[in-house]
């Protein structure tokens, strides 16, 4: 049987370990993903991951279901990479193309992927990893939130407190620099 | 599509995010921005080109995490810093191989029968085991036989000092044991029988399991040698490949600058023919 988020936050509170294990189990991918791709370094990304979880879990008992656990668990995970970015002071790392790591990409080839796939795929990744990295923290946010976890406009605009028409803006003002620094991107690459 | 600058009535940027994203909050203004959309060429041409962001954005995957935050421990329940984990020490124990263990264990007796100087014997008196680190009285006869000269005579004196009633209790322990031996001695020759080759079974079977296990443990190690070949081979070739493409790029572009000079070359050239013919 497949519990609900509610459901199993409910059994956690009541003392079934087993129940947070499986919210952690279910989340800890997203939660991972948005560190990563909001600040740009895997070791800190896991470590804000994993903090997110240790925060929930001791403020398990306060949670009250205004909002979707899920939602809870992002805005966790936002104040802790917005914490990590103010700390550190600087923009969110990312590795120079150039370095492109090929033990790694031999590693997670597929069998049906070429290696010059492979390489252009990783390339443009790469290429997008660097273009985020050049738009303000609250444009980069929005996008992440939309394109990679699928939050509505209006869960967006809850969690990061600003009225839905901001994150609209947001949204296309990042898309734009988004698209200005891929094209120098490319040209760069020709 | 007729207009080239756009006089889209509302909040134009928030309407193509909406459109981008298939919001399906305001109907009204989607159904109105889409009108817009059918005539609108710079709209169009803005939401062709975000499609296209999008579509290069969804090409971006984060690295695998390496998570170990879940665990059946409800103690440990909690995700942990990995800097801060330690190793259950039951984990990397049963890492270990069987045939490694059953090493380690006859390393630890031989060990600690070293340390605790044990002393098995087993001679016409039967079987005799002796542990700690005092000498035997026949050792100690031997020391004081090879000791130099000055000092065997204090010693000899110590030997003679010896109470007689010690000589009484050897000879008591040497009737009492011939006596005993006299006794057990019809029933050790009937168990010994059946033993021997009950013993011999347990080695020859003790040795097979060894050799199974060394035979494994063998196995899975060419195994193991054979994968990191294999992966160092496609390491290989995945850098020769990557390498080929480079070089076929920076070769391309080089082809590229010199067709371009050419060309420049040649309409040089054509530019001088047809001046001189004019002169």
């Amino acid at each position: 049987m497949t519990w609900t988020d509610e459901e199993l936050v409910a059994r956690s509170i009541g003392g079934d370990s087993d129940s947070f294990n499986e919210l952690v189990l279910r989340w800890e991918r997203p939660i991972y993903a948005l560190a990563y791709r909001t600040i740009g370094r895997e070791e800190d990304a896991r470590d804000v991951c994993q903090e997110t979880f240790l925060r929930a879990f001791r403020a398990l008992p306060g949670f009250r279901g205004q909002a979707k656990f899920s939602s809870w668990l992002y805005r966790i995970a936002l104040n802790l990479c917005r914490d990590w970015v103010r700390r550190e002071r600087r923009a969110p790392v990312v590795q120079p193309p150039e370095n492109v790591d090929l033990m790694d990409l031999a590693a997670s080839a597929e069998p049906s992927e070429s290696i010059e796939d492979l390489v252009a795929r990783k390339d443009l990744s790469r290429a997008v990893e660097r273009a985020m990295a050049v738009l303000p923290e609250e444009q980069r946010t929005a996008i992440i939130l939309k394109e990679y976890h699928g939050l509505t406009f209006q869960e967006i605009a809850e969690l990061v407190g600003c009225p839905l028409s901001t994150v609209k803006t947001r949204l296309y003002q990042g898309l734009t620099v988004l698209r200005r620094e891929l094209a120098k991107n490319k040209r760069a690459t020709l | 599509m007729s207009e080239t600058v756009c006089s889209y009535s509302g909040d134009r940027d928030e309407a193509i995010v909406s459109h981008l994203y298939a919001d399906e909050s305001d109907p009204a203004v989607r159904a109105a921005f889409e009108a817009h959309l059918a005539t609108c060429v710079h709209c169009a041409s803005d939401l062709a080109v975000l499609r296209g962001v999008r579509s290069q954005l969804a090409r971006w995957s984060p690295p695998e995490p390496k998570f170990a935050v879940v665990t059946s421990n409800p103690d440990s329940r909690i995700p942990t810093n990995p800097k801060s984990r330690i190793p259950n020490p039951a984990s990397w124990w049963r890492e270990i191989p069987a045939w490694a263990q059953v090493a380690a264990a006859l390393l630890f007796l031989g060990v600690a029968a070293g340390l605790a100087n044990l002393d098995v014997r087993y001679d016409s008196t039967g079987l005799s085991v002796r542990t700690g680190w005092l000498p035997s009285r026949d050792a100690r006869v031997g020391d004081v036989r090879s000791a130099p000269a000055s000092t065997s005579a204090g010693i000899a004196s110590q030997i003679n000092a010896v109470p007689p009633w010690r000589d009484d209790l050897a000879a008591l322990e040497r009737r009492l044991k011939t006596e005993f031996h006299g006794t057990q001695a019809g029933a050790a020759m009937v168990a010994a029988a059946p033993a021997q080759p009950a013993r011999a079974a347990s080695d020859a079977e003790i040795v097979r399991r060894a050799r199974v296990l060394i035979d494994e443990s063998e196995k899975r190690q060419q195994s193991e040698l054979a994968l990191r070949l294999a992966e160092v081979l496609r390491d290989m070739s995945a850098q020769r490949q990557a390498d080929l493409v480079r070089v076929d790029r920076a070769l391309g572009t080089v082809e590229n600058k010199l067709g371009v000079q050419v060309l420049r070359n040649q309409q040089q050239m054509n530019y001088f023919m047809r001046t001189s013919q004019r002169q």
